[in-house]
């Protein structure tokens, strides 16, 4: 999937199958976009041209064929169509953070305390149709003081039919901000929200579509705060958002226009066509709060830039974000909060929006830091986004925050290399990703793939290292299995497995959620009886095989061969088994390890197993864990 | 003998052809050393391994990459006693050909886990990027990277950049190869490590860790070759390891009665 937007203003047929008919036809001929319905090639979307020849949306591409057979068909494809337009969806989130999708074809903006910023509602309105017309997209935009009645006058009213007051001035809108960088303050949109909707795509109305739509921009629809009603009356029953069995149901009876219904009583409708159905005239005129869900999450924290001359080099960008970062730090600072997750949200002049997020260890509240962050966020991904024609939005947004309290500044060394520790941590994972940077928290297993953990370093709150010592001495040590005695003499066995035996993760094993009941998971006995460390330093992913002559049935091995070389040990410690928590093999006989501590004559110190015992069944196998310093 | 005023002009120069002499590879400048604890070679390095510097560590064979590793991670435990924080860079070739650090083991050869932070990364020369970048900071008082291979990413003008990142930030760098690297390079200290045979105990098991460092670069003295023990209960290198006990089982010549087996 690339750039649709770009893609979009191709004018092969193929290109502009996923928008259906709606853009301006560069070349004239007329093109349609089939659906399959109901077993029949059915029209889904088609061009001016088409409309022109008096096709109609929902006519079978037979019929269609008959009367024109040269035409041009494209099939439709609905996931490009949303991804088309969720990609619209994100550009607008130039004009409001509250961006909801009206699948298939619509979006709905929250711009309640925004309007302003774009020279008033109508200004903000026009803008957005110019600028969609510019991108080759066809739309409607219409302003109201609720969704229903925006999603109405946007498909089903004609575009003259709010003359009269519309230029007076709108009702104030609510929200506080300033021109050039607005703070949103976050909190939940109350009743009375103007809600504006606008539509990418064309309708399948019987209005008539004269014009182009650089045209239809200029008649107006906003629909001023006290003529809601008013501006609904006359509309089709369609205009509502119900199903159109209930149309149909309605129409039967002889109830066309909203203005049929609207005043009648309300039981004997709800009773005879469903709850939904008064419900929508109860959006639709205000009477009940319909919140837009916003696509993306609202970040509490906004600030943003814009530019008449689009920017493009990365030094303007990162000098954009610094400038910003201040901002958004004095926004913060207001609330004694701290960002954890911020985005830099970069609109590119012809429509695609770039998102960049960078997290953070502890809350940040400082300028220069956020400005490294996304010098590294650039460094690490600067190649994948190709600013094009340059920027001409950028906005930073603290997505979540916490809680940041100034500390105070200690003479002590340690407080100093704390904040540069997690300052790094958040570097280094920016660059690379939080989770390549990781601290091991030990588990609460005696499994040694499993006894340790590795949780980003970014969300594991290191503890106070005395903390940590006490809770491990006081552990309870948990009992090796003992040795089950063997009579048999082994016969030799000469084995060849290649690969060890598939060791089932455990339910809850190896999960990233760190274990505050840490402890050690080496038994303290063991440790207490030898000279050398119990465990090794490194432990290889997969155990390798290694081939082994060991005395049988449990003895050490006396020479072993890894990775082609021989080995002959010289000191050995064990057998330490390790029996599996209450996995089987195929035989149903409980899986065990044996664990040797052994060391060649070279001094290589490594640590292996023995897998299985020698009898007639089963095969032992020798494998090699880790290795020792 | 020189006044308080005149050792004070005297320090002050030095400070100042230390900041114009950045680019030889020696300073003036009386540096944080950490010492070993071992007579022979703390002489050997001129009081210590100087810290705001840049140290190289490969194996002397293949095999012996445990060994190597334990060695870098003993002196981060001698650094990090204090309580500071170290990194351990690895790349993802490296962790896949020798294995990952393993917590527990860590925990038993003195390096407590909460000390380390562990970063993962694609490629060599990223490695060395994140190695200058923590060297700057202050944050951590080591910086271990381990490059696979002989790491030829970390040549002359890399190492260079690591010396004076280090030299900067003031933490000790330690670079891991896993093969010898022949070019020279901008290191202060190149160490060939290999594991020495341990003096084993009164049972018969295995003895403290025991390494055989082969010292061939030295910016500050001369080489050598020593064998140290590590005791991991205390954090100390030790010069020999203390008899402790009789020098081996006696052999009766009594044949072990078990059979031996050979099984892959």
């Amino acid at each position: 999937m690339t750039d649709r937007l770009i893609r979009g203003r191709s004018p092969t047929p193929a290109d502009t199958a996923h928008a259906g008919g709606s853009r301006f036809a560069q070349s004239d001929a007329p093109l349609v976009v089939v659906e399959p319905v109901k077993g029949a090639l059915r029209l889904a979307g088609l061009n001016d041209a088409a409309d022109g020849l008096g096709l109609r949306f929902g006519m079978a591409l037979a019929d269609a064929r008959a009367m024109y057979p040269r035409i041009a068909v494209a099939d439709a494809d609905p996931d490009a169509d949303r991804r088309m337009l969720v990609a619209i969806a994100d550009w607008c989130d130039r004009y409001t953070p509250l961006v909801g999708l009206d699948s298939p074809d619509g979006l709905l903006l929250d711009i309640s305390g925004c309007a302003h910023l774009f020279g008033g509602e109508e200004a903000l309105r026009r803008d957005i149709v110019v600028r969609l017309a510019q991108q080759g997209f066809q739309a409607r935009a219409a302003v109201a003081d609720t969704v229903g009645c925006a999603w109405a006058v946007a498909r089903y009213a004609d575009d003259n039919v709010i003359r009269g007051r519309a230029t007076s001035s709108p009702p104030p809108a609510k929200g506080r901000s300033r021109p050039s960088s607005t703070g949103y303050a976050g909190e939940g949109q109350g009743g009375g929200m103007r809600s504006r909707r606008e539509q990418a795509h064309p309708l399948p109305t019987p209005l008539p579509q004269t014009g182009e739509g650089a045209e239809r921009a200029r008649g107006t629809l906003l629909v001023p705060s006290d003529r809601t009603r008013e501006v609904l009356l006359p509309l089709p029953l369609a205009a509502l958002r119900i199903a159109p069995e209930t149309i149909a149901d309605l129409t039967q009876v002889g109830l066309k226009r909203i203005a049929d219904v609207i005043d009648r009583p309300r039981a004997p409708l709800a009773a005879r066509f469903g709850e939904a159905f008064v419900h929508r005239i109860d959006q639709a005129v205000g009477r009940v709060d319909e919140p837009i869900t916003p696509r993306l999450p609202v970040p509490p924290y906004v600030t943003e830039r814009r530019f008449a001359d689009p920017i493009a080099l990365e030094a303007d960008v990162l000098g954009t974000i610094d400038h910003l970062a201040r901002e958004l730090v004095k926004l913060m600072e207001r609330r004694g909060e701290g960002a954890r997750f911020i985005e830099v949200a970069l609109f590119r002049a012809d429509g695609k929006v770039h998102r960049i997020v960078a997290g953070t260890g502890a809350p940040l509240r400082d300028a220069a830091r956020i400005r490294a962050l996304f010098v590294e966020r650039l460094a690490a991904v600067g190649d994948e986004y190709d600013p094009g024609f340059g920027y001409d939005v950028v906005r930073l947004g603290a997505l979540a925050t916490e809680r940041c309290d100034p500390a105070q500044t200690g003479l002590a060394v340690s407080d100093h290399s704390a904040a540069e520790l997690t300052h790094l941590i958040d570097r280094l994972g920016a660059r690379f990703g939080l989770r390549r940077v990781t601290r091991l928290v030990p588990q609460d297993t005696h499994i040694p793939e499993f006894a340790v953990t590795a949780v980003a370093a970014a969300t594991c709150r290191t503890m106070p290292a005395n903390a940590s010592l006490e809770l491990r001495s006081i552990a309870p040590q948990r009992p090796l299995p003992r040795l089950r005695g063997r009579d048999r003499e082994g016969a030799c066995i000469m084995g060849g497995a290649s690969s060890p035996p598939p060791q089932p993760s455990p339910v809850n094993g190896g999960g990233s959620r760190p274990s505050l009941r840490q402890r050690r998971s080496v038994p303290a006995s063991i440790e207490q009886d030898s000279l050398s460390p119990v465990r090794p330093i490194r432990l290889f992913e997969r155990p390798e095989p290694i081939e082994a002559i060991a005395a049988v049935p449990d003895g050490p091995p006396v020479q072993f061969t890894w990775r082609r070389m021989r080995y002959v040990v010289t000191h050995a410690e064990g057998p330490e088994r390790i029996a599996m928590e209450w996995w089987r093999d195929a035989h149903g006989h409980a899986l065990a390890r044996d664990y040797f501590r052994v060391e060649s004559r070279e001094g290589v110190r490594v640590w292996l197993y023995r897998q299985g015992f020698f009898n007639d069944l089963t095969l032992p196998t020798w494998f090699l864990h880790g290795v020792f310093a | 003998m020189a006044s308080a005023a005149s050792r004070g002009a005297l320090s002050h120069l030095r400070q100042a052809l230390a900041t114009l002499d950045k680019v030889k590879g020696f300073s003036l400048v009386e540096e944080d050393t950490l010492a070993l604890g071992l007579p022979e070679v703390d002489a050997a390095l001129g009081g210590g391994l100087a810290c705001a510097a840049l140290h190289e560590l490969a194996p002397v064979a293949p095999a012996q990459f445990g060994a190597t590793a334990g060695f870098a991670l003993a002196l981060a435990a001698l650094r990090t006693a204090g309580g500071s924080s170290a990194l351990y860079i690895q790349t993802d070739f490296a962790a896949l050909e020798a294995g990952a650090l393993y917590g527990p083991g860590l925990d038993c050869f003195g390096v407590p886990m909460e000390r380390l932070i562990l970063l993962r990364v694609p490629r060599p020369v990223d490695a060395l990027w994140a190695c200058e970048e923590a060297m700057k900071s202050r944050g951590v008082a080591v910086v271990i990277a381990e490059l696979p291979e002989a790491g030829e990413a970390a040549d002359f003008t890399a190492t260079r950049r690591l010396t004076l990142a280090a030299r900067a930030g003031g933490g000790l760098g330690l670079l891991l190869r896993h093969r010898p690297l022949p070019i020279a390079t901008a290191a202060t200290t190149r160490w060939q490590v290999a594991a020495a045979p341990s003096t084993p105990d009164r049972f018969g098991g295995l003895g403290r860790t025991a390494f055989d460092l082969s010292l061939n670069r030295n910016r500050s003295g001369r080489c050598g070759r020593f064998i140290v023990h590590w005791d991991h209960h205390e954090r100390a290198f030790l010069p020999q390891a203390l008899s402790v006990g009789v020098a081996a089982a006696a052999d009766d010549g009594s044949v072990d009665p078990r059979p031996f087996a050979h099984a892959g």
